[in-house]
């Protein structure tokens, strides 16, 4: 950070009211869900950049890179030969208890056997520097335009900061992901499948299209025929399409399949992508490995297949499911963080410091009777960034999610998504619970 | 082993044109270690081509696409097969062992577990016709009160059913009881419907048994299609648009 000018802080601040105007206009908005009403909220943007150094970038790319080819071939090992089951490394239930685990999917061999093409891995940095991961997010992690649309901005109102520090390009988001997708295209046009303008993500759908120059496409425009899935033309015509980022939740994917109550689906999808006729992005059934139970044993994941000691830490977590752990989560509750394993976006997660003693008591028999619902972690004592509030800098609370790409090798994106949360009592930072944004500068020096 | 001559027809017809209608029939009996399929021809009515996979369970999956106008779908599968149950079949997965979607157990079905479980004791063939004993002296079988949405639980709370509701909640039981169990379509007895029965898992190869009838599986059942619950094992499954209001299924089937 000292290596950096300070005025060229001052000169993003300056114009961070420009800045937000220009969010307004742009669109940058996600949609948000309360009491079954349906609501449009700006993602409010801080112009104090995060800076993270060119030798804290290095060590982070090569433990993500450890970690996504570990969880891709756990995913390959999981729908054949289950070893890591059968070695006794992971417990059965916690296999084929998640709900992410799909048993449909069983057999099916992606090409270049990649999973997880986009991983969006969420870490924290402590106040001791150390960077832990906190969530692996596999199944159809969001986000990625917003790091873009802030560099975009942040380059329009201090271009002096680029001109002079040696911050790394993020515009290249388009072409790693584009590249990506040629990786496992199974001969065809490129396709991002969007359930439609009221998804939270929607914004992030159009402009990924736009700069990858695939077709944006809603179910209705596609379907399979001779298990070959095609794009329905304006003039009557139909165009192959050879891989598919879809932006839609597994069990809608494919009515047939699936969910048969399912209408953004396409149905015979899982056949055309059986059959080895189209990539589909990020694959059906991943959620097995971004179960907050398996989290767990992502570690162990490193050393069984790839042999080597993770570079990047877990939190430090428990599992009630074990008996030696649910004795410390029982002694140690008022602490611990814990994690309803079947939520997501912030939900479902209890500091157990917030709770009264009453509903520490209840909460401690919910453990009980449920074990395999929660995992509990520490609370990492993270390393607080400062935000412009009305004028003024305060600390807040922050994490980071770094994309991870993989299509024939696995690259982490030099840039990433920093959210902090505005309330200053909280560590969840989460777009869908009021947090905001900032740019991410990593430096190449 | 014997050998079976078998048919099955359906013939759907809706009350209005229909079009862009995707399938997918699990319908072609599937070549396994207690069955071999000599013949078996395939015919579907309109003209419509088609591509065959095999899903995760093992079944062959037709799939179709129709795309212009149409007012019914009817499919017709005939042919001949060699049934052996003196051989085992050994396609295990371990997804059988828990839960599924139609098995989920209430309080009801626990509790009636509960209250049989000191008594279910033996090999996993003593526990399973045990539990099959149980079953059969709980339910009584009656047709009209449940249909293919209905779920261990709520056949049991009717304590009536179809052979559906029948293996659906053996089902329940034997994975309540840590064995693994899989739902089996298929053709038994000429009763011109379709038949459903289970097969647990010994420890070593699957075992069927037919909970309708509480009997041992015989050369006389041709599985058709295999997975969780009914809903893994859809003889036909589709998509459609169009106005139609109502659509009407006629199924026979003969097994000589």
């Amino acid at each position: 950070m000292k290596e950096l000018k300070q005025s060229h802080f001052t000169e993003a601040v300056g114009n961070a009211n420009e800045i937000n105007e220009l969010l307004r206009r742009y669109g940058v908005k996600f949609g948000i869900y309360k009491n079954g009403v349906f609501n449009e909220q700006f993602f409010p943007f801080d112009p104090i950049p995060r800076v993270i150094s060119a030798e804290d970038f290095k060590s982070m790319e090569k433990g993500l890179v450890q970690r996504v080819d570990a969880l891709n071939e756990f995913l390959f090992d999981i729908y054949h030969d289950k070893k890591i089951v059968r070695d006794g490394i992971i417990p059965e239930d916690f296999i084929y208890i998640s709900k992410g685990y799909l048993a449909e999917c069983e057999g099916i061999t992606p090409k270049n056997k990649v999973y997880s093409h986009i991983s969006g891995i969420d870490l924290v940095q402590a106040k001791d520097g150390e960077w832990y991961i906190l969530e692996d997010n596999l199944r159809i992690p969001s986000g990625a335009s917003y790091p873009l649309i802030a560099r975009e901005l942040t380059r329009i109102a201090a271009p002096q900061a680029f001109e002079e520090n040696p911050i790394i390009d993020n515009r290249g988001y388009a072409k790693l992901l584009k590249e990506t997708m040629e990786d496992v295209n199974c001969g065809g046009a490129r396709a991002i499948l969007t359930p439609g303008r009221y998804n939270a993500a929607y914004f992030e759908h159009s402009y990924l299209a736009e700069h990858t120059g695939s077709v944006l496409v809603q179910n209705d425009e596609l379907f399979v025929e001779d298990n070959i899935l095609y794009h329905r033309t304006y003039s009557g015509g139909k165009t192959r399409i050879g891989v598919l980022y879809r932006r839609i939740a597994d069990e809608y994917l494919d009515p047939l399949t699936f969910l048969p109550e399912s209408l953004i689906g396409i149905p015979n999808l899982m056949e055309a992508y059986r059959s080895g006729n189209v990539g589909i992005i990020n694959a059906p059934g991943n959620g097995v490995a971004d179960d907050k139970g398996i989290y767990y044993f992502v570690p162990k994941m490193i050393k069984y297949y790839l042999g080597e000691e993770p570079i990047l830490k877990n939190a430090p977590t428990y599992l009630p499911f074990y008996e030696d752990d649910m004795k410390y989560v029982m002694e140690h509750l008022d602490t611990l963080v814990i994690k309803d394993v079947a939520e997501a976006g912030g939900y479902g997660v209890v500091f157990g410091s917030d709770l009264t003693k009453e509903k520490l008591e209840e909460f401690r028999a919910t453990i009980i009777a449920e074990p395999r619902r929660f995992i509990a972690q520490e609370v990492i004592d993270f390393l607080d960034l400062p935000i412009l509030e009305n004028g003024e800098t305060v600390m807040r609370k922050a994490d980071l999610r770094a994309f991870v790409l993989s299509g024939k090798t696995t690259k982490v994106w030099a840039s990433g998504l920093t959210r902090f949360s505005r309330n200053p009592d909280s560590f969840v930072v989460n777009s869908s619970q009021g947090g905001g944004f900032k740019d991410t500068w990593v430096l190449s020096r | 082993m014997k050998r079976v001559n078998f048919s099955y027809i359906t013939k759907l017809t809706f009350d209005d044109y229909v079009h862009d209608h995707s399938f997918a029939l699990r319908i072609i009996p599937p070549e396994t270690d207690t069955q071999h399929v000599i013949s078996c021809s395939l015919h579907i009515s309109p003209h419509v081509s088609t591509q065959q996979t095999t899903d995760a369970f093992g079944n062959n999956v037709t799939a179709g696409y129709l795309k212009g106008d149409h007012r019914f779908l009817d499919f017709e599968i005939k042919g001949a097969a060699d049934i052996d149950h003196s051989k085992h079949r050994t396609d295990y997965m371990p997804c059988y062992l828990y839960q599924s979607q139609y098995t989920k157990p209430d309080e009801a079905l626990t509790n009636f577990y509960e209250s049989v479980k000191s008594r279910c004791t033996g090999t996993v063939q003593d526990r399973t016709e045990f539990l099959c004993d149980a079953l059969s002296d709980t339910m009584e079988y009656e047709k009209g009160l449940t249909d293919t949405s209905t779920t261990s639980a709520q056949a049991f709370a009717l304590k009536k059913g179809v052979c559906q509701d029948f293996s659906h909640i053996l089902i329940s039981l034997l994975r309540m009881d840590g064995i693994a169990a899989r739902y089996i379509a298929g053709l038994a007895f000429c009763d011109g419907e379709t038949h459903s029965w289970v097969e647990y898992w010994t420890g070593d190869h699957w075992e069927g048994i037919d909970p309708a009838n509480n009997c041992p599986v015989s050369d006389d059942y041709l599985v058709i299609s295999q997975g969780r619950d009914f809903r893994d094992c859809s003889i036909d499954r589709g998509v459609m648009f169009g106005r139609y209001t109502r659509q009407l299924q006629l199924v026979r089937t003969v097994l000589t």
